[in-house]
């Protein structure tokens, strides 16, 4: 299961360089979060699950608007299982700080407003970090994608509904694949 | 084990069918008594209190439903789960005290869904791996019985076919009816004139939905009060037509009815010839047997089918009435799924209602619309009626437009608890080869007996329907205005249900069927069932008045017939 | 806001006790136990099923369900925990090992996730730690969840709702907060045409009361009789 996961992972990456011809791969990193490494507890309901940092550069030219979704394709009947997903976020934001809100009241920070938090996979417009079920290694995809518009999307829509939005309109995209177990 | 006198007919629950039952055989001077496995309750048990009607289900009732819960999975590859309540109450008068009270004839399609399907599209276009078949007989030999039971018990409703002339207020699309129902419909409200103007401009035909509810004084008791807590509650005015206020009390008068109460049937005994001898039961801890003449057996499919397969003896080793292995078979259950829900932009003064009162859509049930170019057969009746408890209307979806607590939510439920709707696609469906009740290998109840364990599922015809009508139900709830429309899914498997048909079907070929076309039984003459199970389809309507209709025939039968069928 | 507050009492209950007239208790009072809210030895004499530690998280947890808020008081003021608490001695006994372990359950992933019980905990990580707890994320804490813990929120969730918008006779509902803030117009026998015409106009006046105001109905509360 763990190889089949991981092939997965491989092909993911495939589609994200290759998928649109001349399309650009953003760099995507974060202060907390590496590729293939364990993300640390405080962004897990093992701590206090925050939403985690992530920063990107090399946007592609005519970037107008970015979305984030946190996916983990080894879960979900069918998969994926969504994490997290945001979209609206100002295409000259430089990334998202720790800790976005998690109540409908409290606005988003400064650069990013406008930004909306869609449904997870648990039907909630916030982010719930890895819970995977003991014994195995998850793998989870933070995809950061470039559009080449402001979409204008409302509140409250989920990965297919975005995915369907974005159509046409991925400039580029870039993730981080950090990992995680639970024992 | 203490032995009774014995009667002439002993009949196994008082709820819908055996309380109807008990009238004409009591009427025709033969001794009967009633096993019911629930008490006595009245008027004073039925307060206005949602916490112990709907949160609590009933605590001060008999429970005797709730320790014998139906395992259910999908199919035999699945495993089974079980529910912690069962829908059924026990209890003199059964369901009946507490259901919703919706009362509708079938369409004369559902008895001949078979040879109309085949007229009329072709005989492919009965699903495969269906075990569906005609019924023994049409609509117009049970038209007597319905028009009886809807005098006797009392059935108020606006007519739309009486003798072949049509009332445009009434349903156009029901079978002919000799005369119009004994009380006029239960009053709409402005929302549901509303929704019926909104169904006029779809070009549709709106009515008002028949309900075993007097809608003005009759027989002595009250018309409805309108008070709100009918959904799972009693009437606390005896205008809900149970059997306990209606034919059961009258049964008593003529005193040739004897109840007992807290009688648990545990078997069907069985004579040397294979003739039903009487009932085992126990109550309170005691066991008896009571002899009768005649058995009708009328505690609802599942436990109907339950009582056959556990009463084995020499000559049925494999339960009573089964030696062709149909008990249990073309078992099926229609409702309460494919839900719809809206939400609309102004209050609708739903807080004084109750289910049965409401505007019914028949142009996409049954064979009312054209099917040519369509993959299914049957249909749905769309319902919208008036109906909201505190509690209930605090549970309302946010249609994911805020969490489901903290402040967001509670200014949501404030703003819209009076402006959330919400219908369920009631259809036909078919009996299918893979979809049956049997005992269950493991669960039991706490005299040690295996409960019954449903094996079903929706299939591609029903799953069809579901799609077609829930997106006319869309259409009608856009067309009254509504902002937000959401469509359910439905389970895998068939849960169990206040509307569970088939497991001892009514046909005229015994390798086929349980019963005969009069309800009895093919291998048993002097054993007859009640309920539900005998209905071979269920149509797109509630199953109570045409199982009542079909009692009161079985009755009339037993007792027109008695030297023949009790020897 | 800088708040001093003494420890157990969170700024949820500052809010409420501002907002509900005639409250006592304020930043630095003491008074005596059973005058206080909001101590635990106030809470030991209240409660009859609820140890002291488990009614304060279990009104924590209520005061985040149905906060009091600009829309009014919640389900803290409507004494939704009494109403648990009550149901854990008849109806819903069989709830009790539930409660017990559960809310036991809870607290420990608190402190083994986020450092501090759940009372003590900021406002963000006390909602942070329910939705965990909602979506099951907790379970894989191994704090001792029988089961997921989505099913311990979904039960909490369900009996708050039950004891902020059922029939006060069971002791929640109190002063009918939750009907009013519903708009519902109270329990009635009887609902002429007239008087639903009148609702329509916004004319019916609400009469509150329990059905067992009544003398018609019986009184029967519990599943004596199962």
């Amino acid at each position: 299961m763990v190889t089949h996961a991981f092939r997965i992972s491989v092909l993911a990456v495939a589609v994200a360089s290759t998928a649109i011809a001349g399309a650009s791969t953003i760099v995507v990193e974060s202060p907390a979060l590496r590729t293939g490494e364990t993300v640390p507890r405080e962004y897990t309901p093992d701590g206090r699950n925050l939403s985690p940092p992530l920063t990107w550069e090399d946007l592609p030219e005519g970037t107008k608007e970015l979305a984030v979704v946190c996916a983990d394709f080894g879960a979900g009947n069918p998969p994926p299982w969504v994490h997290w997903i945001l979209y609206g976020i100002p295409g000259n934001s430089v990334g998202l700080p720790a800790g976005l809100p998690i109540e409908p009241s409290v606005p988003m920070p400064a650069g990013l407003e406008g930004a909306i938090q869609g449904h997870n996979g648990w039907g909630i417009s916030l982010y719930r970090g890895p819970a995977p079920p003991p014994g195995k290694a998850h793998i989870y995809h933070f995809t950061v994608y470039a559009l080449d518009q402001k979409l204008g999307l409302g509140p409250g829509l989920d990965r297919e509904e975005l995915l369907e939005a974005m159509d046409g309109h991925i400039l580029g995209q870039g993730e981080i694949v950090p990992t995680y177990e639970r024992y | 084990m203490r032995r009774l006198p014995e009667k002439d007919v002993a009949v196994v629950g008082l709820g819908a069918a055996g309380g109807v039952a008990v009238l004409p055989l009591a009427e025709a001077g033969l001794q009967v008594v009633g096993l019911e496995a629930g008490t006595r309750l009245t008027a004073r048990d039925f307060s206005p209190d949602e916490i112990r009607n709907n949160v609590r289900a009933w605590p001060f009732a008999s429970q005797k439903a709730n320790r014998e819960i139906p395992t259910v999975r999908a199919t035999s590859r699945h495993p089974t789960s079980r529910g912690s309540t069962h829908p059924m109450m026990n209890g003199v008068g059964g369901t009946s005290l507490h259901y919703w009270a919706q009362s509708w004839r079938l369409n004369p399609w559902d008895f001949k869904t078979v040879s109309e399907t085949t007229r009329r599209y072709g005989a492919r276009r009965i699903p495969d791996g269906s075990t569906v078949e005609d019924w023994p007989f049409g609509y117009d030999e049970l038209e007597p019985w319905y028009d009886k039971v809807e005098w006797e018990v009392g059935i108020s409703g606006q007519a739309g076919n009486v003798a072949g002339s049509i009332h445009p207020t009434g349903n156009r699309f029901e079978g002919p009816r000799k005369r119009d129902y004994p009380m006029k419909a239960l009053r709409w409200n402005g929302f549901l004139e509303h929704m019926a103007d909104a169904a006029r401009g779809l070009g549709w035909n709106p009515f008002p939905g028949p309900a075993a509810i007097n809608s003005e004084p009759y027989q002595g008791r009250s018309g409805c009060r309108y008070h709100g807590f009918c959904d799972r509650g009693g009437c606390h005015v005896d205008a809900k037509n149970s059997t306990a206020v209606t034919t059961i009390p009258r049964a008593e008068q003529t005193g040739n009815l004897e109840i007992i109460t807290r009688a648990v049937a545990t078997a069907i005994e069985v004579g040397g010839e294979g003739r039903a001898s009487g009932v085992r039961f126990i109550q309170d801890g005691e066991e008896y047997f009571q002899p009768a003449k005649s058995v009708l057996l009328a505690s609802y499919t599942y436990e109907n089918v339950r009582l056959l397969l556990l009463s084995k003896s020499r000559l049925f080793p494999n339960g009573l009435a089964n030696n062709h292995s149909q008990v249990g078979r073309h078992y099926l259950s229609h409702h309460q799924h494919a839900p719809v829900s809206a939400l609309f932009p102004f209050d609708m003064h739903a807080w004084y209602g109750l289910p049965a009162q409401g505007v019914a859509i028949d142009d996409w049930a049954d064979d009312n619309f054209d099917h040519g170019g369509l993959d299914f057969v049957g249909g749905g009746n769309l319902w919208v009626m008036s109906d909201r408890k505190p509690i209930q209307a605090a549970n309302m979806s946010t249609f994911g437009r805020v969490p489901s607590w903290g402040s967001a939510w509670k200014a949501y439920v404030k703003n819209n608890a009076d402006r959330f709707h919400y219908t369920y696609i009631q259809r036909t469906t078919l009996p299918y080869e893979s979809n049956r009740l049997d005992l269950d290998p493991t669960s039991r109840d706490p005299y040690g007996l295996p409960v019954i364990r449903v094996t079903a599922q929706f299939k591609d015809n029903e799953k069809a329907i579901s799609d077609f009508v829930q997106d006319r139900m869309v259409e009608w709830y856009r067309a009254a205005g509504a902002v937000e429309v959401q469509k359910g899914g439905e389970p895998n498997a068939m849960p169990v249900s206040t509307h569970a048909y088939g497991g001892t079907r009514m046909g005229d070929n015994p390798e086929t069927n349980v019963v005969d076309r009069w309800g009895f039984s093919h291998e048993v003459p002097n054993l007859g069932v009640l309920g539900a199970s005998v209905m071979g389809t269920s149509g797109a309507h509630n199953p109570t008045l045409t199982a009542q209709a079909l009692a009161w025939r079985t009755a009339d039968r037993l007792a027109e017939s008695w030297s023949a069928i009790a020897g | 806001m800088a708040e001093q507050r003494p420890k157990g009492i969170s700024r949820r209950d500052l809010l409420r006790t501002a907002s509900v007239a005639g409250a006592a208790a304020a930043v630095g009072q003491t008074g005596s136990a059973a005058q206080e809210p909001g101590t635990a030895s106030a809470r030991a004499a209240t409660y009859e099923h609820l140890t002291a530690e488990e009614a304060e998280l279990l009104e924590a947890i209520a005061d985040h369900l149905i906060p009091a808020d600009d829309n009014g008081p919640g389900a803290l003021d409507a004494g939704a925990v009494h109403y648990i608490d009550r149901s854990l001695g008849g109806a819903q006994s069989g709830s009790r090992d539930d409660y017990h372990s559960g809310l036991a359950a809870f607290d420990r992933y608190c402190r083994v996730t986020r450092n501090a019980r759940f009372v003590d905990l900021e406002h963000t990580d006390q909602i942070s730690a329910l939705l965990d707890m909602q979506t099951g994320g907790a379970s894989g804490a191994r704090v001792g969840f029988l089961g997921s813990s989505a099913a311990l929120f979904s039960m909490l969730r369900a009996h708050v709702l039950h004891g902020t918008f059922g029939d006060p006779y069971y002791g929640g509902n109190r002063d009918f907060i939750g009907w009013k803030l519903l708009g519902y117009p109270g329990p009635r026998v009887s609902v002429t045409t007239v008087d639903q015409r009148r609702l329509e106009a916004g004319e019916l006046e609400a009469e509150y009361q329990s059905a067992y105001d009544w003398d018609s109905f019986v009184r029967s509360e519990d599943a004596e009789d199962a």
